[in-house]
C-alpha cells in the first residue's frame, strides 16, 4: 500500500506545535472530520480517547499511531503530523513522541487494519523515512516525502 | 553456553497481533534478559520492536514460532507464550 495514497496532501501537517496529548488527538478529530461528513468531531475524538485508554499508542522511536473505530465508515483515514518537539505520550519505552500517523478506521475492518498497520510500520521502521519526515518544514514537502518514499 | 528456547503458538484472538497486542507483547519481552525473536513464515520480528512486530501481520489462525536466548529465556518463552494463549488479555 502507498502511505502517499493513504494520507493525502491535506492530511499532512508538517512542524506543528502542540504540547500534550489531548491537544495533539483533538487535532487529528478536527482534520479528520473534515474528511467524514457524517460524523462530529467529537465522536472522533471519543474513539481516539477511548483506545489510548486501552494503552498508548506509543510505539516506540518517537512514534506513535492513534487510532479509533469508526461505524458506518466506507474507507480509512489517515494522517501524518511531526510535532516541532517530542512531547510525552505514555510510550512503551518511555520516549516522547513527535511523529503521529493517525488512522479512523471502520468497524470489523481486522485484517485490512492489520495490513495497513504492516505498511505504515514497514516505512516507519526506517530511520531514513523517519529522519526526512522529522526535517519537513511545510504541509507539501512532509508529502513530498511520502512519495519520495513509496517509488 | 546458553540454550535456545522455542514454541509454536497460535494466534488466537481476534484481533490478530495488532498494534495493542504487539506493544503488550514488547513490554513483555523488554522486562526478562533474553533475546526473544517472532517468525512467521519468512518474517522475523525482535519480539522488543512494535514496529517490526506489526509486520508480521500476524493474524487471527496464524502460527506464530517464538525463540528465546539469554538467561531468563525459559521463562521468557513460557511468559510470552501464555500472553499469547490468553489472546493478549482480550476478550476474543
Amino acid at each position: 500500500m502507498k502511505l502517499s495514497t493513504l494520507i493525502s496532501e491535506d492530511c499532512s501537517k508538517a512542524a506543528v506545535l502542540f504540547n500534550s496529548k489531548k491537544r495533539i488527538l483533538q487535532y487529528i478529530s478536527e482534520l479528520a472530520q473534515s474528511k467524514i461528513p457524517s460524523a462530529n468531531q467529537h465522536e472522533i475524538l471519543e474513539a481516539l480517547l477511548n483506545r489510548e485508554k486501552l494503552g498508548s499508542t506509543g510505539i516506540g522511536k518517537g512514534i506513535a499511531i492513534p487510532h479509533g473505530r469508526l461505524p458506518g465508515l466506507n474507507n480509512i483515514i489517515a494522517i501524518i503530523l511531526v510535532n516541532q518537539q517530542a512531547i510525552p505520550f505514555d510510550a512503551y519505552d518511555d520516549r516522547n513522541v513527535d511523529i503521529f500517523v493517525a488512522l479512523i478506521v471502520p468497524d470489523g475492518e481486522n485484517k485490512q487494519h492489520l495490513e495497513t498497520l504492516a505498511s505504515i510500520a514497514g516505512k516507519l521502521n526506517n530511520k531514513a523515512f523517519c529522519k526526512r519526515l522529522r526535517q519537513a518544514s511545510n504541509d507539501s514537502e512532509l508529502h513530498q516525502v511520502l512519495v519520495e518514499f513509496d517509488k | 553456553m546458553t540454550r535456545e528456547y522455542e514454541g509454536v503458538f497460535l494466534i488466537k484472538n481476534k484481533l490478530g497481533l495488532h498494534a495493542r497486542a504487539a506493544t503488550v507483547l514488547a513490554q513483555l519481552s523488554t522486562q526478562f534478559n533474553a533475546q526473544v525473536t517472532l517468525y512467521q513464515g519468512d518474517k522475523s520480528a525482535p519480539g522488543d520492536s512494535v514496529l517490526a512486530l506489526l509486520l508480521l501481520e500476524s493474524s487471527q489462525g496464524k502460527e506464530v514460532k517464538v525463540t528465546c536466548t539469554g538467561p531468563d529465556a525459559q521463562d521468557a518463552l513460557l511468559a510470552i507464550g501464555n500472553l499469547i494463549e490468553d489472546k493478549f488479555h482480550e476478550s476474543e
